[in-house]
């Protein structure tokens, strides 16, 4: 079974606590989602499981296999794709290329050496890549620069660079961050077919409500590294302590 | 799916070559003095050997080295020992010397993976000043600050003397680290080395190894400069620590900033550039100042590449090739052009 479990984590920077005892389980296709106020440690989690941060109290387990144990280059063999925050990409290359960057573990050696020579090598490599930009609907975006391209195409190429891993399990920070009303109901249709289409599990980080309440089979709400409530998004919805803490604040801005 | 990306049009590939390989024969035509072309047009083209290699160092990967020149001198004087004095076929020292020099790229490497920016510039700096002075004290091998005379190359028992055949030599491996630079770039190697420059972690989330990567780009630097080194030493007959010193370092990586960072025909337009620049501009300007102020050999020459560095970096960040596809996207999108391209 392809699941993740957290167990108990705790994680704290010199003095601030980010992770408080968080413990849940991620099921295979589930569309989970992860919402709290800022600073409530969703991306710290997010960081866990990804290696980058190291927890200093629980586990972490995908498919049982202890991810902590693994170093960050290590996760995505073991199935797990991300998509960053704060945009990370490669503004001087093309878009294609930016997108085949997450094929990286997918070409081999081998392959990289005998593209040099086969072009028919490179298109196979190339195809890995357009295949995904077909599937996110930019297809003709392949040969344009990062550079300048609207924030939109560069969230979406993120997506598609963690997709074209063909990972088991895809992690989503704030994927609707800055999208117009159009454009996060375009993310909440990719993020439903990549489930229903693609077999992936989806564990994303969300401040958008209405993206969180229509796209989510289960939610986890976070709040200073504390988990307040976990399930589905018309119990979250109802809670009190949610409705205190968060939604109280935020749900209507 | 096929060919919806690779329609990059190839004719023009075809032509470039011919031209390179008419070109010693049209300059005989066209000028007395076409012997000190050639000359120059070799000096272009192991230093496009170079170039190319740094460019995937420093352009690619964003990890400076202000101690490229080390490395062409440990190639030249690898090569000048391995052949002169221990009887090796030049053919082989083709293939070891480079691979020594790609060692040597190795032990530069690991520090890399801990210091980036400036203080790499100055640890890689301190690499070329330990090299020198190394080649200094190995004076039984490398007769010291003298210098050493060296063989002309050796291909299939033919000797290659003359500047027309090294020409044709140099020339031949140009083309092909080219070639090979512009596949590394574009294959998942120069992706990885792009994604470590701009974003150490969406490299790694995607799977790359950040220690692998830099250490493999240091090494394929290092193997390019030291097959410049090889053929610089068998070409010009002559080595001595005196060429191989800071200023050709720095030289090296104004050529590479010149033509665009992370493009390999950038950096041959850029050494082309400063090259001819340096070797028929500069002492026709140089003759032209004497005339009025009382300079030194040299201070013109740094005078003019700290210039250019200085107008590159602030006016055509993306160099020489940005600007040839900059001008190539103007036309053809001519008259409908955004005030902003490239921001
Ligand atoms: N590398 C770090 N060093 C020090 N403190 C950190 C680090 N990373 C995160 N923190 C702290 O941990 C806490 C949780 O941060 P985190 O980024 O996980 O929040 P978040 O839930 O993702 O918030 P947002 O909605 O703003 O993205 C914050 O107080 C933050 O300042
Ligand atoms: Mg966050």
């Amino acid at each position: 079974m392809a699941e993740l479990n957290i167990r108990n984590v705790h994680m704290h920077f010199s003095g601030v606590v980010a992770l408080d005892g968080v413990t849940f389980d991620v099921k295979e296709g589930e569309i989970f989602s992860l919402i709290g106020p800022n600073g409530s440690g969703k991306s710290t989690l997010f960081n866990c499981i990804n290696g980058f941060n190291r927890p200093q109290k629980g586990t972490i387990k995908f498919n049982n296999v202890n991810l902590l144990k693994k170093r960050p280059h290590q996760v995505i063999t073991n199935g797990i794709a991300r998509t960053f925050q704060n945009i990370q990409n490669v503004p001087f290359m093309t878009i294609l290329d930016n997108i085949l960057l997450g094929a990286h573990k997918r070409i081999n050696f081998q392959s990289t050496v005998k593209g040099w020579i086969n072009r028919e090598q490179r298109q196979k490599e190339e195809a890995m890549g357009l295949e995904i930009l077909d599937f996110l609907g930019i297809a003709n975006y392949e040969q344009k620069y990062m550079a300048g391209q609207p924030f939109g195409i560069q969230k979406l190429t993120e997506i598609a660079r963690a997709l074209v891993a063909k990972p088991k399990l895809i992690l989503l920070d704030e994927p609707a961050a800055g999208m117009n009303e159009q454009e996060t109901v375009e993310i909440a249709k990719i993020i439903s077919e990549i489930r229903e289409d693609l077999g992936i599990t989806v564990l994303v980080v969300e401040h958008d409500m209405n993206l969180v309440m229509s796209i989510s089979d289960r939610i986890c709400v976070l709040d200073s590294g504390k988990i307040l409530a976990i399930g589905q998004p018309e119990e979250v919805k109802n809670h009190p302590d949610v409705i205190k803490a968060f939604l109280g604040d935020s749900a209507d801005a | 799916m096929k060919g919806r990306y690779e329609k990059e049009n190839l004719y023009w590939i075809p032509l470039l070559i011919g031209f390179i390989f008419l070109l010693p024969f049209l300059l005989k035509y066209a000028t007395f003095s076409y012997k000190y072309y050639l000359f120059v047009l070799n000096i272009a083209g192991i230093y496009i050997i170079l170039a190319v290699g740094l460019d995937l160092l420093s352009g690619y990967t964003g990890l400076i080295s202000l101690g490229h020149a080390a490395f062409l001198a440990i190639g030249a004087y690898t090569s000048a020992i391995l052949v002169d004095q221990a009887g090796l076929p030049f053919m082989m020292s083709l293939i070891i010397s480079p691979l020594i020099a790609g060692l040597f790229g190795l032990v530069i490497g690991f520090p890399a993976l801990r210091i980036t920016g400036m203080y790499l510039g100055l640890t890689t700096m301190g690499f070329g000043f330990i090299v020198k002075r190394l080649i200094i004290s190995l004076r039984e091998w490398t007769h010291g600050a003298g210098g050493l005379e060296v063989s002309s190359p050796v291909l299939f028992g033919y000797t290659i003397k003359s500047d027309w055949d090294n020409y044709y030599l140099i020339f031949t491996f140009a083309i092909l680290a080219v070639v090979v630079g512009r596949r590394i770039g574009k294959s998942k190697i120069g992706r990885a080395f792009m994604a470590i420059r701009d974003s150490e972690q969406a490299a790694e989330a995607s799977g790359i190894h950040l220690a692998k990567y830099k250490m493999l780009a240091f090494f394929i630097s290092g193997l390019f400069a030291g097959f410049a080194g090889v053929l610089f030493a068998h070409t010009s007959h002559f080595i001595s620590t005196d060429h191989f010193d800071m200023m050709l370092s720095i030289y090296f990586i104004i050529m590479v900033l010149v033509g665009g960072v992370s493009s390999i025909y950038g950096a041959v337009l850029g050494t082309l550039f400063i090259v001819l620049l340096d070797n028929l501009f500069v002492p026709q300007l140089e003759d032209w100042i004497h005339g009025y102020l009382n300079t030194n050999t040299g201070d013109i020459q740094s005078l003019i590449f700290g210039l250019i560095m200085f107008l590159f970096i602030i006016f055509q960040p993306f160099g020489l090739y940005g600007m040839w596809l900059k001008i190539r996207i103007y036309w053809r999108i001519f008259p409908f052009n955004p005030r902003k391209r490239f921001t």
